[in-house]
């Protein structure tokens, strides 16, 4: 399967840590991040976060999956670029 | 509130676990732990001291792993928190419930390089399900309600509270939530109606049909539910290494383990099966061997809490994301009786073509599966056996016969060295009912022997049994098998060692250390044999006593595992010897 750009949107809570855990679980399995933006919501406790990574659908997924587990992640979508 | 309910946050985290239902801590102190460790001598419950945090941690995760509730260890900051990381790496993969709490630096004074600073949260975050950093006495209360929560709902796992020391010192009335509600965290997660139609149709239109049972049947506490649905359609049941104990291995429809080392009948089938009910599982590496062969005229079912298991390894006709317990009460009724008597009859030929056995190598010699039968046989296969890391542990999950969850624990995912002695003192101070023996090889008994003396102090009549084969067993298996005989690295006697390890070749002595000697330095009885007709009566000796006992068996160096499916080949290239 080819490697392409997909392009996360998390909702997350805004609290410390939450954009380490997020880094961590995707570089930790040796995916570059292309592309990383964080910013407030309107509700000031909900941060966006839109990540554009390199990887092929299958492991996008798992990322997904992984990152809809945790603690913090209100909501996670992605799109192909 | 008005002033005079204030207590320090260090009282306010003593009452919250109370709160929590603990009943035993595990830890260690320091410096920045301390105002924690004042308050411990008034709580509900006991505090026992380990003699290393990762000790301490493997306590709490044996204590876990036997009960099912979550264990709790206190440690302070820097060292104590690092020395924990094994430990929480070890109950993440496994899926226990944990709550680590960590004592920190004053908040003013992180980021300063300050004594026994260290980013716990930081550092453990790869190995654990969550970590807080507290940052304020306020949020303690509310903190430890989540953390319980976090370890015990959707995949258990191990949660960290670190709590700078100012928070501990500061004054607070927080009180304990009566209820945890988190904004972003809902793993509760039902089959639906049509998927429970499906799987149904699926296991009652199957003709070789294969349960597979994992860990998280036992967590999910769905033994009976699993025996009720193999009976009901007729369905042999393999194990995983964490499943054992998920279904009675006595039971005719019983394959016992799968994977690497696992018995001929439980692989052959799930190679020759149409269908594969997987509960609780996420097909391991070590049991998949190479994925594109795996189970090749398969469907597979997988149920599973972790909506991020499925699919990760193999991918599943039908993929349910639900508590194990729930889909299998709810689909039962649905299923119909049946039976497979040709299917049934393969697999009994398997069985006994090719039984699980050992050979014995000479004369005169202990053979390691002999002390597994051995201990079987004077527990009356009803002993907690707790493993530590390598071939024993392999021996331990083929030779003991499992019939009731949380009766054999190990460390599966992580395979870490040293878990088998403070897992075991954990288990036996949660379940004095119950034997506890803890099966070692030399080499990961060295790494955590220390805590045998808490075994020792609190009168607990656990029984160690070493497996001395003078090795690191397993890698020396993998040397021998795949490296060409190089035995780097993995001799612990002095005989044989390589060249390049630079020993004294006219050392007295050969095996070290002595264990007998060791153990008795520590507090326990202690007994060794190597004359294998001594076997049964040491090691019924030392089961039956009331002290803390430990049995140094010498055995032969060279047995090896088998079955063994090498490292990511297929069923097809299963050697037996």
């Amino acid at each position: 399967m080819d490697e392409q750009i997909h392009r996360l949107s998390c909702y997350v809570e805004n609290k410390p840590g939450v954009l380490a855990r997020i880094v961590g679980l995707i570089t930790g399995r040796g995916y570059n991040i292309q592309t990383l933006n964080v910013g407030p919501t309107e509700d000031g406790t909900v941060s966006r976060m839109r990540i554009d990574v390199l990887g092929t659908d299958r492991v996008v997924e798992q990322i997904i999956l992984q990152l809809r587990n945790q603690v913090n992640v209100i909501e996670v979508t992605s799109r192909r670029m | 509130m008005n002033g005079d309910k204030k207590r320090t946050g260090a009282r306010a985290l003593v009452e919250s676990l109370e709160k929590a239902d603990v009943d035993m801590l595990f830890g260690y102190p320091g410096g920045q732990a301390l105002d924690i460790f004042n308050c411990l001598t008034d709580a509900k419950f006991p505090f026992v001291l380990g003699r290393h945090e990762q000790g301490c941690v493997h306590m709490a995760d044996g204590y876990a792993r036997s009960t099912g509730k979550p264990g709790v260890c206190l440690v302070t900051s820097g060292p104590g928190a690092t020395n924990t990381i094994t430990g929480l790496a070890t109950a993440n993969i496994d899926g226990i419930p944990l709550v680590v709490i960590t004592g920190q630096v004053p908040l003013a004074l992180i980021g300063t390089d300050a004594f026994q600073e260290a980013d716990t949260t930081g550092i453990a975050r790869g190995v654990s399900k969550h970590c807080f950093l507290v940052q304020s006495a306020d949020e303690i209360p509310e903190t430890v309600a989540e953390a319980f929560y976090i370890a015990t709902h959707g995949k258990p796992g191990p949660v960290v509270i670190d709590i700078p020391k100012n928070c501990q010192q500061g004054l607070t009335d927080a009180q304990y939530p009566e209820r945890v509600s988190l904004r972003a965290y809902h793993p509760e997660s039902a089959a639906t109606t049509a998927q429970l139609h499906r799987m149904a149709k699926m296991v009652n239109e199957a003709k070789r049909p294969v349960i597979y049972a994992g860990g998280g049947v036992i967590a999910s506490g769905a033994a009976k539910d699993v025996a009720a649905l193999a009976r009901r359609a007729g369905i042999p049941v393999a194990t995983t290494l964490m499943g054992l104990g998920s279904f009675d291995e006595r039971d005719p429809l019983s394959l016992r383990m799968a994977g690497m080392h696992g018995t001929p009948a439980a692989n052959w089938a799930m190679n020759e099966a149409d269908l594969i009910v997987a509960l609780g599982v996420r097909f391991s590496d070590r049991v998949t061997g190479k994925i594109s062969k795996y189970a090749p005229k398969a469907k597979i079912i997988h149920v599973d809490c972790d909506p991020a298991a499925i699919g990760k390894n193999v991918s599943a006709a039908l993929g349910i994301v639900a508590d194990v317990k729930d889909v299998l009460t709810t689909v039962l009724s649905r299923v119909k009786q049946a039976a497979h008597p040709e299917w049934i009859a393969k697999i009994d030929g398997w069985k006994s073509s090719h039984p699980v056995s050992w050979t014995q190598m000479h004369e005169n010699v202990i053979m390691p599966q002999a002390v597994m039968e051995s201990i079987d046989r004077a527990t009356k296969g009803r002993a907690v056996v707790v493993t530590d890391v390598g071939q024993h542990q392999m021996w331990a999950a083929q030779h003991f016969r499992y019939s009731l969850p949380r009766h054999f624990l190990t460390s599966g995912g992580m395979g870490t060295m040293g878990f088998g002695i403070p897992a075991a003192i954990g288990a036996a101070f949660a379940r004095p009912d119950h034997k506890t023996v803890a099966v070692c090889g030399d080499g990961g008994a060295q790494m955590t022997f220390e805590e045998v003396v808490v075994a020792v102090e609190h009168k607990l009549p656990v029984t160690f049994v070493i497996i001395n084969n003078g090795c690191l067993g397993m890698v020396r298996q993998w040397q021998e098998l795949f490296y060409g005989k190089n035995y780097s690295g993995s001799i612990l006697t002095v005989k044989g060692r390589c060249g390049n390890e630079r020993l004294e070749q006219d050392l007295d002595y050969d095996y070290l250390p002595d264990f007998v000697k060791l153990a008795q330095a520590h507090g326990a009885e202690a007994y060794r044999v190597i004359d294998p007709a001594k076997l049964d009566a040491t090691i019924a000796r030392a089961v039956k006593s009331k002290r803390t006992t430990l049995v140094e068996v010498i055995v032969e160096p060279r047995a090896n595992v088998y079955p063994m499916i090498p490292a990511g080949r297929p069923v097809s290239e299963m050697v037996f010897k």
